[in-house]
């Protein structure tokens, strides 16, 4: 049972089991058959060896009892003794023949002749032969014939027929027992044939079996499943084995298990289909949503790229007008505006995009009104719909509108710097695109203000370096380590920079010392002052150099520069202190001659005046000590008064009263003073020129010629010639002292006007003098708007010129307006908007023979002046607000040609812009509130000094009082 | 009778040094300047140098310098009589090799009294 339902368990199995059991048939039927047929021949084989035996047996037992039988009766018929002996003999060996035959006899029959024979033989050998041979011995032959007439030969004849018989049975035995073997030899055949034709059938039914079990049920799979596989619908319960346990079993189970997993799954599927359809057209819906998103997405891709373009367009220049191009290209890209333009509020800057000059004025020119006002005031920004006029509208013929953006950029201070209009033709700006936009529009804020930090920044920076660079000295920041951050041109130019490196900027310690060290004569002490400022915590110090082959002098400070105390850096200032130390030497060479030239003197009226108390002297000396005293007195005093004129001029306080006076005058009175001193020197005064009036301080004039014309006399002290010759030459009034002297020496001569300068010779040491006499002359010079130079010869004499400003004549001037209405007596305009004020004016100077014509308005006075041209203007500075004012219109008259630009204006104002009117070309400046006879002698004055450069005859004006 | 030299520039100081000196019987030699003065040095012995500090061309300092360089003229007597009359520059007066110094304005018979003194140290 197990092992069937192990087979049943496998296909291959169970055709293995099958043919098995087939080859076991096989087998065991060829067996049986040739074994049978072995047992068979075998069995008649035995048969008949057995019934040959027993055919021998009987034979012999015949035989035998033949031979007995023969001899007895040989015996009886012969008496021979032999035969009786064999005879009885035979009887031995029928009894063994039986013994044998005993042995084979099987059949009852068998049995039966068996026990026949022995009693016969019994018989035969015990009862009659022994009788008969008793009888036939006692000679009875008679009876002997008769007994073997009466019966012996009779049984015995029965018994060899019974034999016979028996024997034939035997060969009969054999006979039908080889008929037997034969007859069943061929049932044998048939057997064989039974057999064969069983495994034919066997083979026949096992094959119907395989087929059966394996072939129809693979089959039917095969259709069922070309069923499912065409879809149809197929009840496996109905036609699949299922209650097999082989492998098709199993397949069936399986199969119908995917069948069924396979209609449910169908099912399923179908089920699932139906979701997926369902799916799907949720998928479509969602596709639509994704390609709205997609195209979102894209648009935002575009927008992400064209700000990233836009950023890197704006943080990539810190050029204003660049980055203001880049702003409004990508703001039109992004926003897909088709024109557009941005420009500062209050700066001219702007950059625009796809619009024409004509828009761009247009735009500009209406920056503060209109839709722009809306934008600065509220700071929104809005759209504004219009209709597209033709030329915007292209070739389409039917109403198209274009939509305006305005956008505000509005600062930190939430202020707006500048606006930003973007225009779209025919799609309107969305809501979130506005969002977006202002987005940019902040963006754009922060980038405009980096620029404008940045601009400020280097603004200040160029500024800060302009600044330095003003600086007259040579200022240089070092790091920590000594390397250069800053300078500034004066530091290059002192050290020759551009001579040992092309940038000092940058350069290391070492580098811009060496470089610096070849210029100066310090070199050791410089570097090592420079080295230990570097490195000190803390310094403030100074070091003195001089530059290599020149006078300069340089003093370099030192200072620590600290950051949230601490120190980065250090700054040197190098400063030219060349004229600091050559003053600091004269200052020190001045006070030690101050001393010398005070104490020569001194140390005469002292020691004469000793002399004269403590010794008896003659007369005639103490005349000449007392000379000498007086003489060293003098010279003390006026030692005294140059020194002390010498430094207030130099202090700047000296002051000068300038009037116009006749030079020609001045030195012909100093001529005559001086000629007193002198017998040996002759004087010419020789004028090549008609106009010899100068602005000048008379005194301080005077002082010049006499220090110059002293100077001839005493440096030519062999007498001749002094030569004095006033004439003009551009625009200036030369008067040169010439003289026949000692002359100077070509070394001096850049000296010679220095203090206490004194040409240090022997043919001049007893030249007295303060050695400042030159010096006064330079500083009137100076304060004349003049000059003093010098030419010399040395050993032949020399020649000052002192130039001073030439007074130009207007008679020289051909101006017809200026001359006729000069002989009508001086006609004044008065432009001030105080009526009350201008009335007060209009009586004093009407009242001084004025001709006063009074404006409000300056633009008035300006159109009048072209109808009469007044010889001086009155000014008021603060006029009416919103007209031209004082400033406007004092540039507007001097801006003008002569001889509106020579008119003499007068500033009568409450304000102190004293310099700044005088700059302009102001000729006086009275300050409110004055007394009104301070402006008629004012307006005097003026015009007595154009008249006296005109060289016209004016009334005495009534000012002395 | 002893002999001076006197280099000074100013003429009327050489005036007042002489008449002092002469109505007390000195010889007095003259020298307007440092040069003057060195060329006198070089030709005659004195018993006293009287130089000024500032003249022109050659100064007083440096006639001291050439004579104390000078073996022959190196032992000469030196007052020297100077507007400068700061300590600093009396002692670099002094330094330089000047034996006495009077400072201006001086009194001429202070002077007379000096030279006496130094003439009779001798």
């Amino acid at each position: 049972m197990k092992i069937k339902n192990y087979l049943q368990q496998s296909l291959s199995l169970q055709f293995v089991g099958l043919m098995l059991r087939v080859l076991l048939f096989i087998v065991i039927g060829a067996v049986v058959i040739a074994f049978g047929y072995r047992q068979l021949n075998q069995f008649h084989a035995n048969q008949n060896n057995l019934l040959e035996q027993k055919e021998t047996i009987i034979k012999q037992i015949d035989n035998s009892f033949n031979q007995a039988f023969f001899d007895f009766r040989g015996y009886f018929a012969f008496e021979n003794e032999a035969l009786k002996a064999s005879g009885y003999a035979q009887e031995e060996k029928l009894r063994g023949l039986l013994v044998d035959f005993e042995e084979v006899a099987e059949t009852p029959e068998d049995h039966i002749f068996l026990d026949d024979v022995r009693e016969y033989l019994d018989y035969y050998y015990g009862e009659l032969v022994p009788e008969v041979i008793t009888e036939f011995e006692q000679g009875d032959r008679e009876e002997v014939q008769q007994v073997a007439n009466q019966g012996a030969t009779k049984t015995l004849s029965t018994f060899q027929t019974e034999v016979r018989n028996y024997r034939s049975k035997v060969d009969n035995q054999i006979e039908s027992n080889y008929e037997l073997l034969t007859e069943r030899n061929s049932y044998i055949l048939i057997i064989v044939g039974i057999y064969l034709l069983s495994i034919i059938v066997i083979l026949f039914r096992m094959t119907r079996i395989m087929f059966k079990n394996v072939g129809q049920p693979l089959s039917e799979f095969a259709e069922v499943a070309n069923e499912i596989a065409a879809g149809k619908e197929v009840d496996v319960n109905v036609n699949l084995i299922s209650n097999r346990k082989d492998e098709l079993g199993r397949l069936s189970v399986a199969f119908k298990k995917m069948v069924v997993s396979l209609q449910d799954k169908e099912q399923d599927l179908i089920g699932h289909n139906e979701e997926l359809i369902a799916q799907q057209d949720e998928f479509e819906a969602q596709q639509v949503e994704l390609e709205t998103a997609l195209a979102n997405l894209k648009r935002s891709e575009n927008n992400l790229t064209h700000r990233n373009d836009f950023v890197k367009g704006i943080s990539n220049s810190l050029n204003k007008q660049t980055v203001l191009d880049e702003i409004i290209v990508n703001m039109c890209k992004i926003t897909e505006a088709d024109q557009g333009i941005i420009s500062f509020l209050d700066e001219d800057d702007y950059a625009s995009y796809g619009i024409s000059k004509a828009g761009e004025e247009q735009f500009l020119n209406n920056l503060d009104n209109g839709l722009n006002e809306k934008l600065v005031r509220y700071k929104e920004s809005f759209t504004v719909k219009r209709e597209l006029d033709q030329n915007e509208k292209g070739f389409h013929e039917e109403k198209s509108y274009g939509y305006d953006l305005y956008l505000p950029i509005v600062d930190v201070e939430n202020e707006v710097t500048a606006v930003l209009v973007l225009s779209r033709f025919g799609s309107p700006f969305l809501e979130e695109q506005l969002e977006e936009y202002e987005g940019f529009a902040k963006q754009i804020s922060i980038s405009l203000e980096n620029i404008q930090m940045y601009d400020q920044s280097e603004e200040d920076r160029m500024r800060n370096q302009d600044i330095l660079n003003t600086v007259l000295e040579g200022i240089q920041l070092v790091d920590l380590d000594g390397k250069t951050i800053q300078v500034n041109q004066k530091l290059c130019n002192t050290f020759g920079c551009n001579s040992w490196t092309n940038g000092i900027l940058g350069l290391s310690m070492v580098e811009w010392l060496d470089g610096m060290k070849s210029y100066i004569q310090e070199k050791d002490d410089f570097s090592l002052f420079l080295t230990r400022a570097i490195e000190a915590v803390d310094i403030d110090d100074s070091f003195t150099y001089r530059i290599n082959n020149t006078n300069k002098v340089y003093k370099v400070y030192a200072n620590s520069l600290f950051h949230d105390e601490e120190k980065i850096g250090t700054v040197f200032v190098h400063r030219d202190i060349t004229k600091e130390a050559e003053i600091d030497q004269m200052k020190s060479e001045f006070v030690s001659t101050v001393s010398h030239e005070l104490r020569t003197p001194l140390a005469s009226i002292y020691g004469y005046t000793e002399l004269m108390l403590n010794r008896e002297l003659k007369p005639e000396r103490q005349k000449k000590y007392l000379t000498t005293i007086y003489q060293e007195t003098k010279r003390l005093t006026s030692l005294i008064n140059d020194f002390l004129d010498v430094q207030r001029m130099e202090a700047g306080k000296q002051s000068y009263e300038k009037k116009y006076i006749d030079l020609l005058e001045i030195i012909e009175k100093v001529v005559d003073s001086q000629k007193i001193n002198t017998t040996e020197h002759h004087f010419e005064v020789q004028v090549d020129t008609s106009f010899t009036t100068v602005l000048g301080d008379k005194d301080k004039l005077k002082q010049v010629f006499t220090n110059l014309i002293s100077n001839a006399i005493k440096y030519s002290p062999n007498g001749g010639k002094i030569q004095i010759q006033l004439y003009q030459d551009s625009g200036y009034l030369q008067t040169a002292i010439k003289d026949e002297g000692l002359g100077i020496p070509t070394d001096a001569l850049d000296k010679l006007f220095s203090k206490f300068y004194r040409v240090d010779n022997s043919d001049r040491r007893t030249i007295g003098g303060t050695g400042l006499g030159l010096a006064i002359v330079k500083e009137i010079s100076y304060a004349h708007d003049g000059d003093v130079f010098v030419s010399s010869e040395y050993g032949k004499g020399s020649t000052f010129t002192i130039k001073l400003p030439l007074v130009e004549t207007i008679s020289n001037t051909t101006d017809p307006i200026e001359s006729t209405k000069a002989d009508e007596g001086y006609k004044v305009f008065i432009i001030e908007d105080d009526r009350s004020l201008a009335g007060l004016i209009e009586q004093e100077l009407e009242e001084n023979k004025f001709f006063v014509h009074s404006f409000t308005k300056a633009t008035d006075a300006l159109k009048q002046l072209k109808v009469e041209l007044p010889h001086a203007i009155v000014l008021d500075l603060n006029l009416e607000a919103g007209e031209m004012d004082g400033w406007g219109f004092m540039r507007e008259l001097k801006s003008m040609q002569v001889p509106y630009s020579d008119i003499p204006i007068i500033i009568s104002s409450a304000l102190e812009e004293q310099d700044k009117s005088l700059a302009l070309g102001a000729a006086d400046y009275l300050v409110k509130p004055y007394k009104a006879s301070d402006l008629s002698r004012t307006l005097l004055q003026t015009l007595l000094k154009k008249e006296k450069r005109g060289q016209i005859f004016i009334p005495d004006p009534k000012k002395d009082e | 009778m002893k002999k001076i030299l006197l280099a000074e520039d100013e003429e009327v100081l050489r005036m007042l040094i002489v008449d002092t000196m002469e109505d007390e019987g000195y010889e007095i030699d003259e020298a307007v300047d440092g040069k003057e003065a060195l060329e006198k040095i070089e030709q005659a012995d004195y018993d006293l140098l009287i130089l000024d500090y500032m003249m022109p061309q050659v100064t007083g300092l440096e006639v001291i310098e050439n004579i104390r360089k000078n073996p022959l003229k190196k032992d000469a007597k030196i007052l020297m009589l100077s507007a400068k009359n700061q300590q600093s520059e009396q002692e670099k007066i002094l330094d330089i090799g000047a034996d006495y110094f009077m400072s201006k304005p001086f009194s001429p018979l202070a002077l007379l009294e000096k030279v006496e003194e130094i003439i009779n140290e001798n």
